[in-house]
């Protein structure tokens, strides 16, 4: 066991943890934050989806050493003070959410293309979250909530 | 009884009820929940198909620091149960663990260590001698004289054959041979994935009373109580299974998996254990949809009508009973729900084999039955010059069909009106007109057609019930006692808004607790399309009965006559020319105060619906494609879906359904296949490897309308989505494809490889 320390959600958590340990393994057994899902640790279903430096990336495939000095964000880390981000909010409101286990990941697939790109088009968004994989819903609802959290980020007028 | 009021939440979308805790990370499925000294398991899976254990020497694990329990067949008890529980299937084959495995992937042993890693490590130094037995994973072979009896415990019909399954209306030979054209062929279906992102998952804890508590992610926790109070001889009152969520199920959580193995650990070391598995094992070590060749032979007159239709399967069970041939007799019921035709036989043959074994998946057993009949009149169509559209028309049943074999009415069949309002929302004739132009073009367009069907419940086939209690708490609001399971559906969603509409008490002061045998009352299990027809109807029907037992003491209170009272916005209001206690109206908040403190009495009423009549979902999907002739590569242009659902008491989570089958069905009509070596090894047990729809890879566009003509017996009027949703997908698909290219395409999935061939063969 080695000590690390990792600013996740804007927050400095020091810990002990094993070198081989990925950072999916280390915010959900050692920092208590289990919104990153494991759907398969072979990076192929996006439900650990974090981002690091506000890149979206898979937890599973990354070892601790290499997230060590990185600014990283989980679902836990989206809503400020109890108030929902607008990706959340349209997600709720559009019924992008049915067994939600792809979620987190989704909604931070989708706010690492929005902090990019304001006005995402409906391919741009698909192909953005196409690492996440979605057995529910058939991405519909998902498209729909991003396209309207856009809207909001934009500042227009919406009726959520 | 009462009449319903009009309290505005049926027919009003609503996004399910949980979605917060899930866009925020607070919601805790199984894996995300800790306990102070939890253990971690990890099971050996066996590497070979079929073999008698010789030997199990687990001395290296004892050594080992860390590990807390070993269990086997050695030490656990021999109890043959079905995984799908008992009351959805006869056949008793499993063991928590055997001395013989029967598929590569069949448990061995497990061990549950003070953590994941060293569990791991652990079970690599158990050393197991294997005696092998014959292996054989084809059900043709399976039959055979001479094949070897994978089973002797269980009772099975005959050495490796479930039973056969048969039923027949008419005179299916003679129609045959009087029909004009007879057309035939065989189909074949691959074994497909579950595919939900959350893999088995559950934690089991004996604590100091012997009670065995295990939180699942299970859609039938009443079930698994059943065989684990069974398979440890303990009371039901030493058993509890809780469902604390689900991240997807589709049929895949319906049977048995972690939970016998979890329990067995900590009984024998007092200590919590998590049991949690990998995509790898969730691919080869649990269920899949059944694979299947199916061969159908239907005889047509000159206009197109059908005289008879002929079908006979041959069902992979796989090593296992659990719910397969009560899957096969679902999808017989299916094949009698469709056509006016009365002459129809299906022959149906479930057979053990060594390959990971089928169960419930979405749609039991019935995508199958549709594939097959859709394709086979799309090539009639072809052969007669009739244009499909219209040998849909001439033959799908209408809404005073009736099942043949009983003479029982299928309920308000609206699949014409489905077909019909499909046709104009992907505007047919204009499709067609493409496909025509298309066709000595590189990308080749093609439209198809499919219908499909599905049932509402278990009536008339297991003893099918949901239990439910309603609590009135002291300011109006209300908690609701349901023994269902939120499996991301909505299915609580909709319980609330059948209380809403029937108390007129708003959504937000409703709260639920599910999914708990100690908390709930009993209800059968969320599979069969029960959600709506059974569950939903159950909450309707709590509520009416508290609204009844409401008025009761809102006329005392109000001192009127029982008859007078008016309940009307939520508000108990006397007959104006009545006599009243100073006021005239009373609020539910009024009567719950007033229950309690002047008549002692705690408001809680409790039903059990069991549903009356077995009525019949239809749905008619159409599907334009573009195929690359020279890749095989096949793009989805356009897809229109229309589904009978009698009334959409959620329209915004009927849509949710249909859009979330839509890329299950596409799916298993294009890409997904559990790949299989010839001793049943899955050869594609990744994500990577195994090809589920990704977001940029679904239909440009897709239209949904929803037929509400009402079911008489549904509640407002209501029937199931869920399952007769994935029905007519691949039906539809396959017959665009083979309409675009010329070919007539049997063979599930339709891969670019395959598109390729075909063409090269043409």
């Amino acid at each position: 066991m080695e000590r690390y320390s990792l600013c996740v959600n804007e927050r400095e958590y020091e810990f002990l943890a094993n070198a081989n340990e990925t950072l999916l393994f280390v915010l959900r057994e050692r920092l208590d934050l289990t919104g990153a899902k494991c759907g398969c640790l072979t990076g192929d279903c996006g439900a650990c989806t974090v981002l690091i430096d506000g890149e979206a990336k898979k937890a599973c495939l990354i070892q601790i050493r290499n997230a060590v000095g990185h600014k990283i964000t989980t679902i836990e880390g989206l809503s400020e003070n109890g108030t929902l981000h607008p990706i959340q909010k349209a997600f709720i409101y559009c019924g992008a959410i049915q067994c939600g286990f792809c979620t987190p990941g989704m909604i931070l697939s989708a706010k690492a293309l929005l902090d990019k790109n304001l006005s995402p088009t409906e391919s741009e968004i698909r192909d953005a979250i196409s690492g996440n994989l979605c057995r529910c819903t058939g991405y519909e609802r998902i498209v729909e909530a991003i396209l309207l959290s856009s809207k909001m980020l934009r500042g227009e007028d919406c009726d959520v | 009884m009462s009449k319903i009021v009009n309290g505005g939440a049926i027919g009003k979308s609503f996004p399910i009820d949980d979605a917060a805790l899930k866009a925020t990370g607070e919601l805790s499925y199984v894996d995300d929940i800790k306990m102070p000294g939890m253990l971690h398991a990890k099971v050996l899976f066996s590497p070979v198909a079929h073999a008698k254990i010789k030997s199990i020497d687990t001395s290296a694990v004892k050594a080992l620091p860390g590990v807390r329990a070993i269990v086997s067949y050695q030490n656990t008890p021999r109890v043959y149960y079905n995984s799908s529980g008992e009351t959805i299937d006869v056949f008793k084959t499993e063991c928590v663990f055997d001395d013989t495995v029967r598929f590569i992937g069949d448990k061995v042993a497990a061990v549950a260590a003070d953590t994941a890693e060293i569990a791991a490590r652990a079970i690599r130094l158990i050393r197991v001698e294997y005696e092998p037995l014959p292996v054989n994973i084809d059900p043709e072979n399976g039959i055979k004289e001479d094949a070897y009896v994978i089973h002797t415990n269980g009772g099975l019909a005959s050495g490796n054959l479930m039973e056969t399954v048969s039923q027949s209306c008419g005179d299916t030979d003679r129609a045959l041979r009087v029909s004009e054209f007879v057309f035939e062929d065989t189909f074949t279906v691959p074994a497909i994935h579950h595919g939900a992102i959350e893999p088995h998952a559950s934690i089991a804890v004996f604590d100091a009373t012997g009670k065995l508590t295990v939180i699942t992610s299970s859609q039938d926790s009443f079930a698994v109580r059943i065989n684990l109070s069974r398979i440890f001889s303990l009371p039901m009152s030493k058993v509890r299974v809780s469902v604390p969520a689900i991240g997807g199920a589709f049929g895949g959580k319906v049977d048995m998996i972690t939970e016998p193995i979890a329990a067995a650990l900590a009984m024998q070391c007092g200590k919590p254990v998590k049991l949690v598995y990998t995509r790898k094992e969730d691919m080869t070590s649990t269920r899949t949809r059944h694979a299947m060749k199916i061969s159908l032979k239907m005889g047509f007159d000159a206009e197109g009508n059908i005289l008879a239709e002929d079908m006979k399967v041959f069902c992979n069970a796989g090593a296992y009973a659990s719910g397969t041939s009560n899957i096969v007799w679902a999808m017989c019921g299916k094949f009698f729900k469709v056509h006016k035709c009365k002459n129809l036989r299906f022959t149906g043959y479930p057979v053990i084999t060594n390959t990971q074994p089928g169960g419930p998946m979405r749609g039991f057993g019935s995508p199958q039955v549709f594939f097959a009949q859709q394709r086979l009149m799309q090539k009639a169509a072809n052969a007669l010059g009739i244009e499909i559209l219209e040998i849909q028309r001439k033959n799908l049943t209408l809404p005073d069909g009736i099942d043949y074999r009983f003479d029982l009415p299928h309920g308000n069949a609206r699949v014409l009106d489905c077909l019909e309002k499909a046709a104009e929302l992907i505007e047919y004739r204009t499709c067609l007109k493409e496909q025509k132009e298309s066709k000595d073009k590189r990308f080749r367009i093609g439209v198809g057609i499919g219908v499909g069907a599905h049932g509402n419940g278990m009536y008339g086939i297991r003893t099918d019930i949901t239990a439910m209690i309603l609590k009135m708490n002291d300011d109006g609001s209300t908690v609701l006692f349901s023994g269902s399971h939120e499996m991301g559906n909505a299915a609580i969603t909709l319980q609330k808004q059948m209380i809403s509409q029937v108390l007129g008490i708003p959504m937000e002061k409703i709260s639920a607790v599910a999914g708990d045998t100690e908390t709930t009352p009993y209800q059968l299990g969320d599979y069969s399309s029960r959600g709506a027809f059974v569950s939903g109807k159950a909450a309707m029907m709590v509520a009416l009965a508290m609204k009844e037992k409401l008025i009761g003491f809102a006329a005392r209170y109000l001192n009127c006559e029982l008859e007078k009272i008016v309940f009307k916005d939520g508000l108990f209001i006397a007959h104006e020319l009545e006599k009243t206690n100073n006021t005239d109206a009373a609020t539910i908040e009024d009567i719950v105060q007033y229950a309690r403190h002047k008549e002692f009495t705690e408001l809680i009423c409790e039903v059990t619906q069991a549903p009356d009549a077995a009525v019949i979902s239809y749905g008619a999907h159409i599907v334009k494609v573009s195929v690359d002739t020279e890749t095989g590569h096949t793009v989805v242009l356009d897809y229109a879906a229309v589904h009978d659902v009698g009334k959409a008491l959620n329209p915004l989570g009927v849509k949710g359904q249909i859009e979330g089958a839509i890329q299950m069905g596409l799916g298993y009509a294009l890409s997904e296949e559990i790949q299989t070596d010839k001793n049943g090894k899955v050869l594609n047990p990744t994500l990577k490897k195994y090809h589920m729809l990704r977001a940029n890879e679904m239909p440009k566009k897709i239209k949904i309308a929803l037929i509400e003509k009402g079911e008489p017996s549904g509640p407002f009027g209501a029937k199931s989505i869920g399952e007769c949703s994935v029905m007519p997908v691949a039906a539809a698909v396959s017959n665009a494809i083979s309409n675009a290219v010329g070919c007539d395409f049997c063979d599930l999935p339709i891969t670019s490889k395959k598109i390729q061939d075909a063409i090269k063969n043409i």
